[in-house]
């Protein structure tokens, strides 16, 4: 499988833009449920938050058959999280996780899964205060500490997951994906590993700064995984291609371990989504020695 | 459709740039001049523009949807707030007087409360006042029985303007003193809780942290409209900014904002002496009428 994620990396920008539109990027064999692979557990949880007053969430964790409770286990947080369980969405985060833990392909993970909050209304009738742009476009350190401070201490109440945060990935789609890499920006101790795809490096919340921020800070021991479509967003708040663009051309100059994905796809998860065993492996994959080879044409 | 691409369909596709409000070529006009320091805009049902001229006059003036100006309550000077509410009564923050007041239908005024500190106000259509007391760090509510209590204290640093969601369940205020417009949500009681900094407003370069929050406004998309030092700033309802409108007349102070005239579409601002007024592709959010949720966002 090694040799199909190179593959991709080296010839994607050509081969799609002759062949694919967004509507045919759909999940692989890797996203679909396979006879005789063991299935982890999916519960679903309600949280109440004090780092950001008021809201309320859904959250999933997903607990893999392998987990054995004395290994503590590798961390794959995912933003925008409901989309990600959808057993027929496009990521089918926990059927992806049961066939690559399966086949030894990465180390047995929990997958936590996390809606953005919403503030409900207090009569009948009136709509909640949605807080997902504030609390996944902001740059601070609040989500990170939301995540750290509330959600997993309480995951961790019931779970043995590692400290290492290269075993730790976070990742999100758009807003989702910022927020993935901010909260890996604040705090590279706690996670390692970015996946962002189609992510919103734009200036919805002062998020275009990034590329100028990165070139110019001590590198952070973060490994960064980048998606994004030919075809993705041009609006108000910038261009999200050129984003892309800009976040990879600063990780490269930087020295980050990074890869940058360009597909044709807009501003969905369907390229993201069907790759997303691709990206996993790579993440948990020892870096250099793929990076070496997947640049060498 | 999955959820992850309705998610971020849903996300994107409120995208709400100054396109979808401001009309190409209908730039600004001037609505009425000659004041010291025109303040307070409101509308009524109809459309027409109350406002006042919070150094200098001593009356409550009114334009009309033809254009025309007149006094429309004398012997009320230094008012730097004005709002209709449903009960026909149009409500008014007597700064210089420091005191909350109410105009009958006759113009005839009712002391609501004294010894305050009143900067602008709004009022539900249930019936609760909200005001701002920018010196002393305070929100205020006067609800329908009269009675008044401090319902946010030491949030907002110096709270200036104040407006609502279309559904009235959010009220929004604007910081003079800060970068954000924060946000609280209105309890069954009136009393508000869960502050949010929600809406970061651009700010001079010169004062970086300071966006002098002042006026406030709603459309019936749910958008939300602030003057400050760097012009009238628009958000959208997740408080994402929109765009920055520029002052008719960058040199005097951009103080106030409401929709009025013809359909509440024109945009009003009162900036210095003078108040201008723009058509838009939207209409203002009334707060004296029946609550609902935000209208569909125009293409």
């Amino acid at each position: 499988m090694k040799s199909c994620l190179i593959a991709l990396l080296v010839v994607s920008p050509f081969f799609l833009s002759a062949n694919a539109a967004d509507e045919d990027y759909s999940p692989g064999p890797d996203s679909m449920v396979k006879e005789g692979v063991p299935r982890g557990k999916v519960t679903q949880h309600r949280w109440v938050s004090e780092i950001f007053p008021g809201t309320e969430r859904d959250y999933w964790v997903y607990v893999p058959a392998q987990y054995d409770g004395k290994t503590p286990a590798s961390l794959l947080v995912c933003q925008d999280g409901g989309g990600f369980v959808r057993e027929n969405g496009l990521f089918r985060a926990p059927t992806v996780l049961d066939n690559l833990i399966h086949a030894g392909q990465i180390s047995v993970t929990v997958g936590v899964f996390i809606n953005p909050g919403v503030v409900p209304p207090a009569k009948k009738g009136q709509q909640p205060r949605k807080n997902r742009s504030f609390e996944y476009d902001t740059l601070s350190d609040q989500y990170a500490r939301f995540l750290l401070e509330e959600i997993l201490p309480e995951i961790g109440k019931g779970l043995n997951i590692t400290d290492d945060p290269e075993k730790r990935i976070i990742c999100g789609n758009s807003s989702g994906g910022i927020c993935a890499f901010t909260v890996a920006w604040e705090r590279p101790d706690a996670f390692g590993k970015v996946i962002s795809h189609i992510g919103s490096f734009t200036n919805i919340r002062g998020g275009h700064v990034y590329p100028a921020m990165i070139r110019k800070t001590e590198p952070k021991p973060i490994r960064v995984f980048l998606q994004d479509g030919e075809n993705d967003l041009d609006n108000l708040h910038g261009n999200w291609p050129v984003a892309n663009q800009q976040m990879a051309a600063a990780l490269k100059y930087a020295g980050y371990e990074y890869e940058l994905v360009m597909g044709t796809g807009k501003h969905s998860g369907r390229h993201g989504g069907a790759i997303f065993p691709d990206t996993l492996r790579w993440m948990w994959s020892e870096s250099k020695t793929d990076r070496e080879t997947a640049e060498a044409p | 459709m999955s959820v992850v691409l309705l998610m971020i369909g849903l996300a994107h596709g409120q995208d709400m740039p100054l396109s979808q409000v401001l009309i190409e070529g209908r730039g600004w006009e001037i609505a009425a001049e000659g004041f010291n320091f025109a303040d307070g805009l409101s509308t009524d049902a109809e459309g027409n523009l109350y406002f006042s001229d919070v150094k200098g006059g001593t009356a409550v003036y009114k334009v009309d949807l033809d254009g025309e100006m007149s006094g429309f309550i004398q012997d009320a000077p230094g008012i730097s707030g004005l709002q209709w509410g449903s009960d026909g009564r149009l409500y008014a923050c007597v700064a210089k007087e420091q005191r909350v007041v109410v105009f009958d239908e006759d113009g005839e005024e009712t002391e609501l409360v004294n010894e305050v500190r009143p900067n602008d106000l709004v009022v539900t259509h249930d019936g609760n006042l909200y005001f701002t007391m920018t010196p002393t760090q305070e929100i205020r509510r006067i609800a329908p029985d009269g009675k008044m209590t401090v319902v946010s204290k030491g949030v907002v640093t110096k709270p200036n303007g104040i407006t609502l969601s279309p559904d009235q369940g959010t009220l929004a205020v604007s910081d003079h003193g800060g970068k954000y417009v924060w946000v609280f949500r209105i309890e069954e009681d009136g009393s508000l809780s869960h502050p949010g900094n929600y809406m970061e407003m651009r700010t001079p370069l010169s004062e970086p942290e300071i966006a002098r929050g002042d006026g406030m406004a709603t459309d019936v998309h749910g958008r939300y409209y602030v003057t400050t030092a760097e012009g009238l700033q628009m958000f959208d309802p997740t408080g994402r900014m929109g765009g920055v409108i520029s002052a008719p007349n960058p040199e005097e102070g951009l103080v106030s904002v409401c929709f009025a005239g013809p359909n509440h579409s024109y945009l009003y601002v009162a900036n210095g002496g003078k108040i201008y007024r723009r058509k838009t592709k939207t209409s203002g959010a009334l707060f004296f009428g029946k609550p609902g949720p935000p209208a569909a966002p125009a293409k």
